[in-house]
């Protein structure tokens, strides 16, 4: 017996219902409190409400998990569950495909973007203190300048917001309706997780451009990409529907662009802002491996079918990243609220047209270049998915719980933002690019009926060598696996299921991992346990599918001649210490990372400076989970890494393990040892745990490259955002071991 | 004002102080420093432990029967939550199958062999005595190396621990027919009708 589960069960008592639905609005007083600025989670512990580790107290009236008074002490009560309002069902709704960004002249930007940031001066709303300030929120002054601007300059645009829930009228999924599950795109979508379900009300969700499907920004290597975001949350941090930050500082998840276009935690901006992010969209080592481009592995599709080479080395092309909030302490409910895309790259090996035979695309399942007209980019067989667990509020409202320190899981599976759907597809092999998106929950994937899948990729990056699984490895947040699954074994009219199989009963791990039946009879108490995709095998593809999983994808980069000029250790624990007090930059939460063996494990602090490796070298890492029970998916920014081992054992890093990463699942008590380059771009950077609810709580640091020459400071200061405009500060602390 | 900011005055970027700081880095730097070096002791509140299991059996097969033979590495980790008193303890299992290979065929002219690639089935389990995990394994022919073609097998494994160490003693494995039900393959019908 576990010693408490998650979620009550929809079968209780309408009495015990009733009692855990009054503690869950006790507790949202006290969450919507903090989320306006009333009180904060340092005061909330403080006065004992919560425990460190995040627990509010079993105060009667007051916590979910209370003792009930209708049930055996032994018994704990869990939350209420989130309704299924209006008799909705699932497998009733389709799967939206992402709305493609429009990619738009850089001369259609009004104003054009600038090297550094734009300080033009505009009024400052009252609510925000008045006065003026830049109508850019990025950080002014030339550390903070795009880097290369003038040698890469933005050849497209992309224009966005961040913005509360409204309707979309202006979807593009860039398919026909046939290949989108029969939506008409010219239907106006509200913002609902299934057409049965509620509108969102415009402080629940927020997302790029406030609207559903997620969106899909699609680039290609060799064409750097100005993507302005405009922040037109309201002004008023309450108008929330108690959770989430005004402010806001998008990541392209794991884009290898200076460190002013990475979504630095503290580079945030306010409402009536913009920010100007510079996308080069470069292989890495372009200013030291085939600088010249010679190289036609080394690619970029042409709109006529051809191919422009472009430095750098191409055993670091990468595919599959995603974007989204990443607000100093306040990821998890950005994220959470909707704050998230996804980014396909798209290069002489990885097309997206796999029609093309030039004896360097890969030809992976996408769509044809003759059909669709178009060279590069198709989207066809080639599907993006976003998966997340939700939770509502009995009005089929978003809910969050911020003080599940622990981690905070949803009850209701959604992908591409909606319950449960089913998506159409033909005999023939697609490739669906997964991302978990949620705040704290570890999927396991796995056909209903176990059939094989192909996992071509796993992060940004194709694998070395596909790899055949019957079911995947879990999946933490943040990591994204490409997988290729043939339909043709189907027969037309069949229906087969994606299944999740990993089982919480906390937001620490996952407690077990369920065989497939164990997970197809509905016993599990977990509620996005079993299947949460459903595809239906509507048709026999109208052409031969000539796509191809080759033998052979993306090699790994050659390291063997680049010597690893130093050696970091890195442990993710429970319990840690604050030892700065900066208002702005630092935070305090049960969580946080030790750093080289050294004193004590540090809450999170942007203006600490913990690693500062030199520009140009090559370091390993280890990542060491420090607590017992815990599962920490860490992300390191910037640039991709190989595994090296795990748990001290190279042979220990699996098949799909063996490409390069930007997110690894320590494990329970587990220890991944990494290597990786510092190049090409400099600034600061950040590392934490994907388990927002444990980066926000502070487990995540700040290191940065120094070194790489005019205008970078050693160290580099902290910018303190501010409507007014961004202001500077020396580090507050810097480890003994960051510059040695 | 109703932001987190506004809250102090900042201290000068380039105060004397930081300035020191800066000349302290770059000295530093010039003379170099000592390296960290990981430790790759396992963790308080683990044992690891791996037994090798053989498996012998058969799946039926479009192609024919297959018979499937071989030997399975079972790498165990426990693990005790260090933080809390009521977690329970929990096992991490590796099944690892690449050395299990099957056959079909009576005839030299039809034998045909299988591999199962680099498949993994990696597990958590809660910790207990005994345990009966129920795992998939793909398997496609070792000539084409066709990984698209792979098909399931099903394999069951009966572990057993000693609760007292903590260590994976022993198991036995059997293979068997990914029996496929309509709960996992079934039928577009008319109440599939979507809703817009």
């Amino acid at each position: 017996m576990p010693d408490r589960n998650f979620f009550l069960s929809p079968k209780a008592s309408k009495a015990r219902l009733r009692e855990a639905e009054q503690a869950r609005k006790e507790r949202w007083d006290i969450i919507k409190a903090n989320s306006h600025g009333q009180v904060s989670r340092r005061d909330l512990i403080k006065m004992g409400l919560f425990t460190s580790a995040g627990l509010m107290l079993p105060i009667s009236g007051l916590s979910p998990f209370g003792r009930s008074a209708f049930a055996s002490s032994n018994i704990p009560t869990g939350l209420p569950p989130s309704p299924l309002l209006n008799n909705t069902t699932a497998f009733s709704a389709a799967m939206p495909r992402f709305d493609i960004f429009p990619r738009i002249p850089v001369a259609a930007l009004t104003p054009a973007p600038t090297a550094q940031a734009n300080t033009t001066q505009q009024p400052v709303d009252p609510a925000l203190g008045g006065g003026t300030g830049p109508i850019e929120g990025r950080p002014p002054g030339p550390i903070w300048a795009h880097q290369q601007f003038g040698l890469l300059p933005p050849a497209i645009a992309v224009d966005a917001s961040v913005e509360g829930a409204k309707t979309n009228t202006t979807y593009n999924p860039g398919v026909p309706s046939t290949l989108n599950s029969g939506i008409n795109p010219a239907s106006p979508i509200p913002l609902k997780f299934h057409p049965n379900l509620p509108t969102q009300q415009v402080d629940k969700v927020w997302t790029y451009n406030g609207t559903i499907p997620p969106k899909l920004m699609q680039v290609r290597y060799g064409e750097p990409v100005l993507f302005r975001l405009h922040n037109r949350l309201s002004v008023f941090q309450n108008q929330n529907g108690g959770f989430g930050m005004h402010t806001i500082s998008t990541h392209e998840h794991n884009g290898h662009h200076g460190a002013e276009n990475d979504g630095f935690t503290g580079a945030f901006f306010f409402p009536n802002q913009f920010y100007d992010y510079h996308y080069p969209i470069v292989l890495a080592g372009r200013n030291t491996i085939n600088a010249t481009a010679q190289d036609i592995m080394a690619s970029s599709p042409t709109d006529a079918g051809g191919l422009n080479k472009v430095p750098g080395d191409w055993h670091e092309t990468m595919s599959t990243h995603w974007f989204h909030d990443h607000m100093f302490s306040f990821t998890a409910q950005n994220v959470y609220k909707g704050i998230a895309g996804m980014f396909n790259i798209y290069s002489g090996l990885d097309r997206g047209a796999e029609d093309i035979i030039d004896g360097v695309n890969l030809r992976l399942p996408s769509g044809r270049a003759a059909t669709t007209g178009k060279s590069w980019g198709n989207v066809d067989y080639d599907v993006n998915l976003m998966l997340a667990d939700k939770a509502w509020d009995n009005n089929g409202q978003l809910a969050m719980d911020i003080f599940e320190f622990d981690g905070f899981l949803g009850d209701q599976m959604t992908v591409n933002l909606t319950y449960k759907p089913y998506f159409e597809v033909e005999r023939r092999k697609y490739r669906f690019r997964i991302l978990n998106a949620s705040v704290s929950r570890f999927f396991k994937i796995a056909l209903s009926d176990g059939s094989p899948m192909i996992q071509i990729g796993n992060d940004g990056n194709l694998l070395p060598h596909p790899v055949v699984l019957t079911k995947l490895d879990e999946q933490g947040i943040a990591e994204r696996y490409d997988i290729v699954i043939d339909f043709s074994r189907y027969s037309v009219n069949q229906k087969v299921w994606m299944v999740n199989l990993a089982e919480h009963q906390d937001g620490r791990r996952v407690s077990k991992d369920l065989s497939l039946s164990e997970a197809l009879s509905g016993n599990s108490d977990d509620p996005c346990v079993g299947k949460f995709l459903e595809f239906r095998i509507v048709r026999d593809p109208a052409q031969p599918d000539i796509s191809q999983v080759p033998d052979t994808l993306i090699p790994n980069p050659d390291l063997s001649n680049i010597p690893v000029a130093r050696e970091r250790v890195f442990e993710f624990n429970s319990g840690a210490n604050q030892t700065t007090n900066d208002p702005i930059t630092s935070f305090f939460g049960p969580w946080g990372i030790k750093t080289d063996n050294q004193g004590a494990t540090l809450a999170a602090d942007y203006g600490r400076i913990s690693a500062a490796p030199k520009f140009g070298t090559r370091e390993v890492w280890t990542l060491r989970n420090g607590g017992g029970g815990w599962d920490h998916p860490i992300h390191i920014h910037f640039e991709e890494c190989q595994t090296l081992s795990r748990d001290g054992s190279a042979s220990k890093v699996p098949a799909w393990e063996r490409g390069r990463k930007d997110v690894w699942r320590l494990r329970p008590s587990g220890e991944v040892k990494i290597t990786l380059q510092f190049r090409d771009f400099g600034g600061m950077f950040m590392e934490h745990c994907h388990n927002t609810m444990h980066e926000d709580n502070a487990m995540l640091l700040r290191w940065e490259i120094d070194g790489a020459g005019t205008p970078f400071l050693n160290p580099l200061p902290t910018p303190i955002a501010k409507p007014q405009g961004v202001t500077f500060m020396a580090p507050d602390d810097i480890l003994p071991t960051a510059f040695y | 004002m109703n932001t987190q900011l506004n809250i102090r005055t900042r201290a000068r970027l380039f105060s004397s102080s930081f300035v020191t700081l800066l000349i302290g880095i770059v000295a530093m730097l010039a003379f170099g420093g000592p390296s960290v070096q990981a430790q790759t002791t396992a963790p308080a509140g683990t044992v690891d432990s791996s037994i090798t299991i053989p498996i012998k059996g058969s799946v039926s097969d479009p192609r024919g029967t297959v018979t499937v033979t071989g030997n399975v590495i079972v790498t165990c980790r426990r693990v005790i939550d260090t933080t809390s008193q009521t977690t329970p303890a929990l096992v991490l299992l590796d099944f690892d199958f690449s050395q299990v290979t099957g056959s079909s065929g009576a005839t030299k002219a039809t034998l045909k062999t299988y591999i199962t690639g680099e498949n993994h089935a990696n597990e958590i389990r809660p910790f207990q005595a005994s345990d009966t995990i129920i795992v998939t394994a793909p398997y496609f022919d070792s000539a084409t190396k066709d990984e698209l073609s792979a098909r399931t097998m099903l394999v069951t494994a009966s572990l057993t621990f000693d609760v007292s160490t903590g260590k994976l003693t022993g198991g036995s494995l059997s293979v068997g027919n990914n029996v496929v039900t309509s709960t996992a393959v079934g039928s577009v019908t008319a109440s599939d009708t979507p809703i817009q």
